[in-house]
């Protein structure tokens, strides 16, 4: 009975959609903001990927509030799990595949993740991509080797002043010319490494904080204690 | 004859991700398979809204890729899933957590049981009697531990 | 001006900094808290002084809207926006606890800050994504305050409550896709030009009902509310005062936006009134059912919210006092109601006999009830009055329904809240339970509130009427974000 009236749910949600749909324009949505964003972004915000432009400058107060949001589930979990009893049983170590494999793949991925930030404003990319892949170059290593775990102080600090990094420069901007996160800096020439002003800088801040948020996060997890029930 | 492009199949493969996820989502009986059915229900909701930006035969917002004088995609849908993704994966992340707390002081993590054992904690540490009769979870009768007794107030922290 | 955006970036940089600190500084880190939301809320007091007579709005980062993020000051918002600060100022945690754990406090401290941060910048912003998003933050910081208790239940409760938000958030989303899809904007006021000739159809009114379920979680409507009780029987009372208190109230505002910038004159009002009808019934009828203190005022307090979404279900300016003064009002009750269940959280029948142990906290609970029924003069009586005075003035058959459903509810309340005081004035079967001052204080704060409110009722309601007309004007809305009335389709300097 409770199977039916799920999928009677299940099937009505989709058919609305399906409606819904059909009824918009799809493939020519009314792009009133996109295409003028599309228009002006490369000479008011100098940054050749658009999306970034978007992310950083033009919607960059939805890029704090998204930031917060990753802080406060980071601060939920380490609230909720806590820290583990020192004396607790531990995961074994991983064996010769994967250590040499964790080892091998920390330098890329390192290398992957940078990248992806400091290129950002102009590849595909940014911030939180490249912080993602900086969380997993350092989680490889506890994955890899369960007794070394991330020494989470220094991740609280990374995190905590990444975070007012951002702040600060949006503050900066507010102080000096009046509106809260407007990009500083000369925009440069489209394409290059050094342009669109102070996004590469607010791009950084993000990528250090998701980074060490993630990988902290990803640790408190992982440390939930071996051989429980 | 319908005319099939690829797109196309995306708007009703997004759509089906969604009714997959809220079947699951109601039919599911163990905590972290709802949980799964959540990530398929957001998976599909970030699909739909970036398919609301597509142009046929565009380009991607990227200045100076690609032809030139081909149009670009719409950047706002795309901004706009990269924060609803970020904010997925803290929620799940955070979900995570608190059901590996669950089945820590519970031992399980079937909703029914777990439900009628919630009941009667809160019962107890309110000195009401535990319930029964009509707030039972459907098809099963819950046996409280013999006669209800009231305990007096417990100092609290 | 532009500093208003500070009462908002101001707690997220603390609650940023809150961990390092608290390893180098126990009581700095302790302090900085209060300390910054005061800060914020003496801003925003100025601010209601200087912009006296006209709203404005704020952009971000120099790029005029609709390119950029505004926030749309007016009264209204301002009001909720002080609220937001002042209440989370007064329901902090103060624990002077023998067993004290730094760090788990620089982490509640953190949350709280999120969660003033998150609520304050819902209150003034004008994007809807933004919204969004501020939204999301005041979910997930108000699991973590859940869960503080770090018990079996506190944490199946948090369990579910995220389950349900999480289904809201992503309704939510697909609605607001639905919104751009078919406007091309996220900007509300641009919204508000675009509604008349692209939302009219159903898949405009498709994407209300979706964004209205999603919202709707958190203001505790039917049927997304489902976790009400459970969270509130399991939370500390003091959060569960801060949820059901504001944050619903900021759920509620941002469906008031919505209804009034973007969805006026469409069928969308008589969803919101159908929707707030149902969970009217469902509240008082569940409160009456109830056995324990907790949960008892968290249905009353669902009714509550159902009766502020029929106030702004009823269109015009009438209809946004009419749910702004039961808003108001209802935010300053529950939040009393809620500090006395601190001690009050056990079942009813354990309570008996209390008046003669606790005359303070009784004789606030009996305050507080009887402006929660209606009684005049408390405030509650006008409230309610006006309300049932839009109602009668529809005239159209689903309004009537609500009125009688509004009526039937009330008394209901008057069941129940009064069988209870007769219980706290009978007989004393069990050990008396007395209030701590830091819990007392606060309740007995906003009692004097209360009272002030009955004397002043005449200035504070001409005050009310002058802002639920300047919040209901969707033209002076979309004229003060647009001066010039030139949307997008020209290209904006930068400064």
């Amino acid at each position: 009975m409770r199977r039916f009236a799920a999928l009677l749910f299940a099937g009505g949600l989709g058919f609305v959609l399906l409606v819904i749909v059909t009824q918009l324009n799809l493939g020519q949505t009314p792009m009133i903001v996109g295409q003028e964003m599309l228009n002006v972004a490369g000479a008011q915000v100098g940054a050749a990927n658009i999306v970034t432009s978007v992310l950083l400058a033009y919607r960059g107060f939805d890029t704090l509030g998204e930031l917060s949001v990753l802080f406060a589930a980071a601060t939920v979990i380490g609230l909720v799990l806590g820290h583990r009893r020192s004396n607790a049983a531990v995961d074994p170590d991983g064996g010769f595949v994967l250590q040499a494999g964790a080892d091998l793949l920390f330098p890329l991925l390192l290398v992957v993740g940078c990248n992806i930030i400091l290129y950002g404003h102009l590849t595909p990319g940014g911030g939180f991509q490249g912080g993602v892949i900086l969380a997993a170059a350092f989680f490889v290593g506890v994955l890899g080797r369960p007794s070394t775990g991330l020494d989470h102080s220094v991740i609280e600090v990374i995190e905590g002043f990444a975070g007012s990094a951002f702040i600060a420069v949006g503050l900066w901007a507010l102080f000096a010319e009046g509106e809260f996160l407007m990009p500083m800096l000369d925009p440069g020439t489209v394409g290059d490494l050094i342009s669109a002003g102070t996004l590469p800088l607010l791009s950084l801040a993000l990528g250090l904080k998701v980074g060490s948020e993630l990988a902290g996060l990803m640790t408190s997890l992982a440390n939930t204690e071996a051989g429980d029930p | 004859m319908i005319h099939l492009d690829y797109v196309t199949i995306l708007y009703v493969g997004a759509i089906g991700l969604l009714a997959i996820g809220a079947a699951g989502l109601v039919i599911c009986n163990n905590f972290f398979r709802i949980l799964l059915a959540l990530v398929v229900l957001e998976a599909g909701a970030n699909l739909l809204l970036v398919l609301m930006g597509y142009r046929g035969d565009a380009k991607a917002p990227i200045l100076g890729f690609g032809p030139d004088g081909a149009q670009m995609v719409d950047p706002i849908p795309q901004t706009l899933v990269l924060t609803a993704i970020v904010i997925g994966v803290a929620v799940q992340a955070l979900a995570v957590s608190i059901l590996v707390r669950v089945f820590r002081s519970y031992g399980t993590l079937d909703i029914r049981e777990l439900k009628a054992r919630f009941e009667h904690d809160i019962a107890v540490e309110m000195g009401i009697e535990p319930p029964r009769g009509g707030e039972a979870p459907a098809g099963g009768r819950i046996q409280s531990s013999g006669p209800p007794n009231f305990r007096p107030p417990e100092s609290h922290s | 001006m532009n500093g208003v955006v500070l009462p908002v970036v101001l707690p997220l940089l603390a609650a940023f900094l809150m961990q390092p600190l608290a390893h180098k500084s126990g009581v700095t880190a302790r302090l900085l808290g209060p300390l910054v939301l005061a800060i914020g809320l003496a801003m925003l007091v100025q601010t209601w002084h200087l912009a006296q007579t006209d709203p404005f709005t704020v952009t971000f980062g120099g790029f005029a809207p609709p390119l950029g993020i505004v926030f749309y000051v007016d009264r209204l918002a301002l009001i909720f926006a002080i609220a937001a600060q002042l209440f989370t100022l007064l329901l902090w945690g103060w624990s002077m606890d023998a067993q004290f754990d730094g760090e788990k406090k620089a982490r509640e401290d953190a949350l709280m800050l999120l969660l003033a941060a998150s609520a304050t910048g819902l209150a003034l912003s004008g994007d809807l994504f933004n919204v969004y998003v501020f939204y999301e933050l005041m979910a997930v910081s108000s699991f973590g305050l859940v869960v503080l208790k770090d018990t079996g239940p506190a944490q199946i409760a948090t369990l579910r409550y995220l389950l349900i938000s999480a289904f809201g958030s992503v309704i939510a989303l697909l609605g607001i896709a639905f919104l751009y899809a078919q406007t091309g904007t996220l900007n509300l006021a641009q919204l508000g030009e675009l509604a008349p000739k692209a939302l009219h159809g159903p898949a405009g009114l498709a994407a209300f009902a979706f964004m209205l379920i999603g919202f709707g979680v958190k203001a505790e409507l039917f049927p997304v509310n489902t976790w009400v009780p459970e969270v509130y029987a399991v939370a500390p009372a003091r959060i569960a005062g801060l949820l059901a208190g504001l944050i619903s109230k900021l759920a509620a505002l941002v469906v008031l936006r919505l209804l009034v910038v973007v969805y006026q004159d469409t069928p969308a009002p008589q969803l919101l009134l159908v929707l707030g009808t149902l969970t009217v019934l469902v509240g008082d009828f569940s409160a009456w059912r109830s056995k324990d203190f907790p949960r008892m005022i968290s249905y009353s307090s669902i009714a509550q919210l159902g009766l502020v979404f029929i106030g702004f279900s009823i269109p015009g300016p009438l209809g946004v006092l009419a749910g702004l003064s039961v808003a108001l009002h209802h935010l300053l009750i529950k939040s009393g109601m809620f500090m006395l269940a601190t001690r009050w959280s056990g079942s009813l029948d354990r309570l008996a006999g209390c008046a003669k142990s606790a005359p303070v906290a009784t004789g606030l609970y009996l305050l507080f009830a009887l402006s929660l029924v209606g009684v005049p003069p408390m405030p509650g009586f006008w409230a309610k009055l006006l309300i049932m005075t839009g109602l009668a003035q529809e005239g159209s058959v689903v309004y009537l329904v609500a009125l009688g459903v509004v009526l039937l509810g009330s008394i209901v309340k008057v069941h129940y809240l009064f069988r209870f005081a007769l219980k706290l004035y009978g007989r004393a079967d069990l050990p008396p339970v007395r209030h701590s001052l830091m819990e007392l204080g606060p309740a007995a704060l906003i009692g004097i509130a209360i009272i002030a409110a009955t004397i002043f009722t005449v200035p504070i309601g001409e005050r009310l009427r002058a802002v639920a007309e300047q919040a209901a004007d969707r033209d002076a809305y979309i004229s003060t974000v647009f001066p010039d009335h030139k949307t997008a389709a020209v290209s904006e300097d930068r400064r």
